[in-house]
């Protein structure tokens, strides 16, 4: 459990409580930052707003964002690559890149590279496929190779697309074997 | 207008084979095109149900039809609709039967001969994965 005061407000928090606090919402578009809760991406000022009751306009995008890494959410920002995010760049650092005399040619200790090694916060999925993945079962709304929205029924994508007013390139549910696609040609 | 195989994750690791997907919006569905297996073995587009009252389309005298899909018994329901695909700017829309089902076990559509094949001049290349509609009023 985590202190943190918001607003002037002292809350005790843990990643479980956050998790169960966004459990029923679905996440709103992302304009350039996000968290990670629960394989989603949401915007950081929306999940603490659900997490604490608290109203938006108390606090920024950055006392969100902090206090929910410091709770161990992965946070990045829409059009970082993979890897590109303060933490991975801190461990590039560490690894002998910015502010070594050696550079990146150097060879690596073996504490070095399990920092580099650690998991990547996230960036932009490689491909659609990647982007789908934590997603298999659900619909989906996609654009531009994202994700903008994944609920259990069209009605759920639907009724976000109108309520955000988000175009969609696509929509369907997201196949997790051959089987559920193939073998499609009835009368 | 040209589109790409689009490639989906497996559950068990990897990526399924890429398929010819197309995405066709209902008139009232604007924001939401549907994606649609390109499926040159079936006679009719089929949609899912679901998408009926979200169209706001109106199945109350209309025929329908039962039939096997994908090992399913499904209740077809027949309704004339207006269909749009678009690829970047290009867009196209037509007038075309679409039989919406329930229930329906597929994650897509299917895009058949009535109500889609009819109304393109369809290039697949299952080699370079794209497929390239033009329609066939132009």
């Amino acid at each position: 459990m985590r202190s943190v005061t918001v607003a002037g407000k002292e809350f005790h928090l843990t990643k479980r409580a956050v998790e169960r606090a966004v459990g029923r919402s679905l996440p709103e578009p992302v304009r350039e930052h996000f968290v990670v809760v629960s394989g989603r991406r949401w915007p950081p000022k929306q999940v603490l707003a659900l997490a604490t009751g608290l109203d938006r306009a108390d606090f920024t995008t950055h006392q969100a964002r902090r206090v929910l890494t410091r709770l161990g959410f992965p946070a990045s920002r829409v059009g970082a690559r993979r890897g590109d995010s303060a933490n991975s760049r801190r461990a590039e650092r560490g690894a002998g890149g910015k502010g070594s005399s050696h550079g990146r040619a150097r060879s690596r200790t073996s504490a070095e590279l399990a920092q580099v090694a650690a998991p990547e916060p996230p960036g932009e999925p490689a491909t659609l496929a990647d982007a789908l993945r934590p997603f298999i079962g659900q619909w989906v709304a996609i654009r531009d190779d994202e994700v903008l929205v994944a609920a259990p029924a069209p009605r759920h994508v639907i009724a976000w697309l109108a309520e955000h007013g988000q175009q969609a390139q696509s929509v369907f549910r997201v196949p997790g074997s051959e089987e559920s696609i193939g073998g499609a040609a009835p009368l | 207008m040209r589109f790409e195989f689009r490639a989906f994750p497996s559950a068990s690791g990897g990526v399924l084979t890429p398929r010819p997907i197309v995405d066709v919006a209902l008139e009232g569905l604007e924001a939401a095109p549907i994606a649609c297996l390109l499926d040159t073995g079936a006679l009719r587009t089929r949609i899912s149900s679901e998408f009926v009252e979200l169209a706001g389309i109106d199945l109350g005298d209309t025929i329908s039809e039962t039939v096997p899909v994908g090992g399913v018994r499904t209740v077809c329901s027949y309704a004339h609709v207006t269909l749009t695909i678009s690829a970047g700017a290009d867009r196209h829309s037509w007038d075309a039967p679409v039989w919406f089902c329930d229930p329906w076990p597929y994650d897509f559509g299917l895009a058949g001969l009535e109500g889609f094949l009819q109304h393109f001049r369809v290039t697949i290349s299952g080699y370079e994965e794209y497929l390239e509609v033009v329609p066939e009023s132009t």
